[in-house]
Order: C-alpha cells, then sequence, then structure tokens
C-alpha cells in the first residue's frame, strides 16, 4: 500500500515534470514567430535597425508579430570609389514593439589615405623637428580601415503602419544608437571631436496600399560625421542637431520593392584640412610645395554631402531579403563623388 | 491652430472615431481613396466571386487557420457573403446580408499572426485569379481597416 502511494507519487511527479517540460516547449514555440506578411519586417540599414539603406523606419525588425519574437542575421557590402563598407549584425525583434541590434561595420579607406600617408612619411622628419615629437596619425601608409560598433534599439510607440489604412496616422517608433569608432587616431587627424557617442530618431512609416507607396520619415538628432564612420563633431564642438531622413518606396510585386531615400548629413568638418599633432596642413601646403607636392593642396580639404541612394529589395521568402542599391555619399573626407553599388543581405530565423 | 493643420486634426479623429460604423454600409473610406473604377479591375462581380473562391481555396489548404474557418462552419454561405462584402468595400452597389465584421469574429479570440495568414491567402488569390498587384491592393487597402475588429486578442 505503502509503495503503492509511493509509486502514485513518483509517478505524479514524473508527471508533472513531463507536464513541464511540454508547456516549456509550448511556450518557446509560441515565442518564436514568423506571421507578418512577407516584405512588411522591411530590411536592415547600415546601423543595423530595421528600415530602408540609410534609414530607420519605425517598422519593428523581423517577422514576429505582436504574437512573438524573431531575428535575423545582416551582411551589406558598399564598394565606393575610394572606400568600401563592410557592415555585418544581428537583430531581434520583439512582440512588433522592441527591437535590439548589433551591428560592426568596417570601412576599408583603400588609396583615399595612401598619398597622405606618403607624404607623413617623407614630410615625418621635418614635422618631428619642427614639432619635436612623434606624431601619429592613425594612417598606414597603405590600407587605413576604420571600424566602428553600433549598438541599436527601438520601441514601437504607436499607430498601425498597415493596416489603418482609412486614416493619415502613422506607425511612430522611437530609437537610438551607440557607436563607437575603434580608429581614434585617424579620427583626430579627420578633426572629429569624439570617437563614441549616441544618436536618436523618431522615425514615422506608414503604407498607402492604393497608390502602393510606402512613406518614412526619420529625424535623427546626431553629431555623427558620415554615420560616425570619421568621428562625431568637430573643431567647433559636438553639438548634435536634428537631420531629417526620408525613404519612398513603391510596392511593385508582394516580394518586390523599388525606392529612393535621402539623408541629410552634417557639416561638422566641412572645409576642414586634416590635422597631424595639431600642426594645421593648411600651413604645411607651402612646404608641400617646396617638395614639389604643391598639387596636393586641394586634396587636404574634407567635405560631407547629403547621402542618396535608390534600391530594389527582393523578399523571395520570409527568410531571405536581398537589396540591390546605387548609393551617392558624395564627398567622404578628403574625396568626392563617392558613388557606387550597394548590396545588402538579410537572413531571418 | 492654423487652417489646414485644424482640418486635418479634424479629418484624422473625424476617420478614426468613425471606426466599425463604416463598416459594411459601402465603399471603404481610405487615404488616398481608391480608384474610381476599383471593381471594374476586379472584373466586376464575378472576378470577385473567382477570388473569393480562390481565397478559401488557401486558406483551407493553411493549417495555421484552415481550422478557424472550418468550424464556424458552411464555407458555401462564407463565400457567398464575402463576395458581397467585397464587391460593396470596393465600390459596388450591393446589399451585405452578413453580420458585422465585428459581430461576425468577436468570439473568435484571432490573433494578428492568423489575420497576416488569411492577408497572405488573399495575395495569392489575386496571383491565382491573374488579378493585377495594384488592383489587389485596391481591396487589400478596402479590407485593412477591418483588423481592428477582426483580431481581439
Amino acid at each position: 500500500m505503502k509503495e503503492a502511494k509511493k509509486n502514485g507519487l513518483r509517478l505524479f511527479k514524473s508527471a508533472t515534470l513531463v507536464a513541464a517540460i511540454f508547456a516549456s516547449n509550448i511556450t518557446q514555440a509560441e515565442m518564436f514567430n514568423t506571421g507578418k506578411v512577407l516584405a512588411t519586417g522591411g530590411v536592415s540599414m547600415i546601423d543595423g535597425a530595421g528600415g530602408g539603406g540609410i534609414t530607420p523606419w519605425a517598422t519593428i525588425t523581423g517577422y514576429a508579430t505582436r504574437d512573438g519574437i524573431n531575428g535575423n542575421l545582416h551582411y551589406t557590402y558598399a564598394p565606393l570609389a575610394n572606400y568600401t563598407l563592410h557592415s555585418i549584425g544581428a537583430a531581434v525583434g520583439f512582440w512588433d514593439r522592441f527591437e535590439l541590434s548589433y551591428t560592426k561595420s568596417s570601412l576599408t579607406t583603400g588609396s583615399t589615405f595612401d598619398t597622405l600617408g606618403l607624404v607623413f612619411d617623407t614630410v615625418g622628419g621635418l614635422t618631428d623637428e619642427t614639432a619635436g615629437i612623434p606624431v601619429s596619425t592613425g594612417i598606414e601608409p597603405f590600407n587605413t580601415t576604420i571600424e566602428m560598433d553600433i549598438v541599436g534599439a527601438k520601441v514601437r510607440v504607436f499607430g498601425e503602419a498597415i493596416y489603418d489604412s482609412d486614416n493619415l496616422i502613422p506607425q511612430v517608433a522611437i530609437g537610438g544608437f551607440y557607436k563607437n569608432n575603434k580608429n581614434d587616431e585617424l579620427l583626430t587627424t579627420l578633426k572629429a571631436a569624439k570617437t563614441k557617442d549616441w544618436e536618436a530618431y523618431i522615425a514615422a512609416t506608414k503604407i498607402f496600399f492604393p497608390i502602393n507607396t510606402l512613406v518614412n520619415i526619420t529625424a535623427r538628432y546626431s553629431a555623427a560625421n558620415q554615420t560616425g564612420l570619421t568621428g562625431f563633431g568637430g573643431p567647433d564642438g559636438d553639438d548634435k542637431e536634428i537631420r531629417p531622413e526620408i525613404s519612398l518606396a513603391y510596392l511593385l510585386r508582394k516580394d518586390t520593392v523599388i525606392g529612393v531615400e535621402w539623408a541629410k548629413h552634417g557639416d561638422n568638418v566641412n572645409g576642414q584640412s586634416v590635422d597631424v599633432a595639431d600642426i594645421d596642413l593648411t600651413g604645411l601646403q607651402p612646404t608641400l610645395g617646396t617638395l614639389g607636392l604643391g598639387n596636393l593642396a586641394g586634396t587636404l580639404t574634407q567635405n560631407e554631402s547629403d547621402w542618396f541612394d535608390a534600391f530594389v529589395a527582393y523578399f523571395p521568402n520570409k527568410n531571405l531579403s536581398m537589396t540591390f542599391a546605387y548609393a551617392m555619399l558624395g564627398d567622404i573626407t578628403i574625396t568626392p563623388d563617392q558613388h557606387g553599388f550597394y548590396l545588402s543581405l538579410q537572413a531571418s530565423f | 491652430m492654423k487652417p489646414i493643420f485644424r482640418t486635418i486634426a479634424i479629418a484624422i479623429l473625424a476617420g478614426t472615431a468613425a471606426l466599425p460604423s463604416f463598416a459594411q454600409t459601402g465603399k471603404t473610406p481610405t487615404l488616398p481613396a481608391l480608384d474610381d473604377d476599383a471593381l471594374e479591375q476586379w472584373g466586376g462581380e464575378e472576378g470577385v466571386r473567382n477570388w473569393v473562391e480562390s481565397l478559401f481555396y488557401y486558406i483551407m489548404l493553411d493549417n495555421r487557420i484552415n481550422h478557424i474557418f472550418r468550424e464556424f462552419g458552411n464555407i458555401e454561405r462564407q463565400i457567398f457573403l464575402n463576395t458581397q462584402l467585397e464587391q460593396l468595400v470596393l465600390g459596388g452597389a450591393v446589399e451585405y446580408q452578413g453580420a458585422s465584421m465585428a459581430a461576425a469574429h468577436a468570439d473568435l479570440g484571432i490573433t494578428v499572426t492568423q489575420f497576416n495568414a488569411v492577408v497572405e491567402a488573399a495575395y495569392n488569390a489575386c496571383e491565382r485569379i491573374n488579378v493585377t498587384y495594384e488592383a489587389c491592393n485596391q481591396l487589400i487597402a478596402a479590407l485593412a481597416p477591418y483588423e481592428r475588429v477582426i483580431v481581439t486578442r
């Protein structure tokens, strides 16, 4: 009798355990969700947030509805005239409400700073004599690379981007990035005030099905130079400013979207030359002249342009999206006309 | 407040306040408005019925949602009523004899995931009957506001 009771208890215990495991499996199955309609999760923008190519949108990344969680990995490759951007990261969307992202960007600067690097090597002895200190510019004679880590978060505040076709209220989200640029020395040379900084944004997104169009307007509060790839702020300080960004997308098919984007950029270092150990290189230009390098003078001036792109995004299924774009990024540091193709892949799981 | 902003604000408020009441009384007042010839793009009543039949074909093949429609019962009647409703919201001069979308779905506990599954079936049905994607989006826009009353969980 006692034995039976014990067995009964044991049976009850194991039944409870099985039930608990079963229940937790159900919970896991219910947590994972891919219930959004194809393409409505958007793609991954270069900072890693859900959105377009260069602009974060109010949509929460991934295919989870408010019933669950879904994430993705993304890789972006943009070979420009003088730079190549590789951006790789992961993002998770929670209950169509909250989003977290991490992205590692690497900007190889190709031949951009080779000339400068060689000039510094050439005049290095001279500069050392003048300043009496070793000069560290962060510029290698060849293949200077800028690396930046970006952590992002976004929360959907109100609105429904897709289904509220009978009013004009957009879906609105607020978000932010923390960006940590690793090439401190080069950023000093480029006269950026900071190498680490945060940005905040508010985004409004709405799909207008009667005209097959998606509109997104974002205001980003930022001091970034080239999204932070060349630092934050300039000689006049690191004050942030509000910069508008717009994405317009036309829905061609349920799995294909084309569009254009514009992002306002700052002018923190416009017209500035590069800076070596606090010696303004504009003052070095006569020296360059005497060295027979006078034609280099103009190439020392930095500028920054607004970014434009035109894209086509293709969503063969909910596990993969491919974005092809032509990016027109204008002046980047000392090199003009930085235009080129852009490829971004997103794998959702 | 400037008059233009007041007008926009009133329009937004009116649109929001009028929510479920516009249901099933006529063409859905989307912003921007549906095309005048939205129903013609669909091939009129016959085109709409073809789509509804295809819609239910895809719904009944989708294990995420077919049980809901099966339990609701009488698929033929659902197809009949949906054909009326879809013509109506596209601007057709027809009478809808069914219950309001809110009443019909009140006790079903539909999730947004399930609602989205029907939207995917809707796009598949458009492709099946060769309605253009643009025309398909006219109907998607016309039905989209029902999400607020159909999704209750």
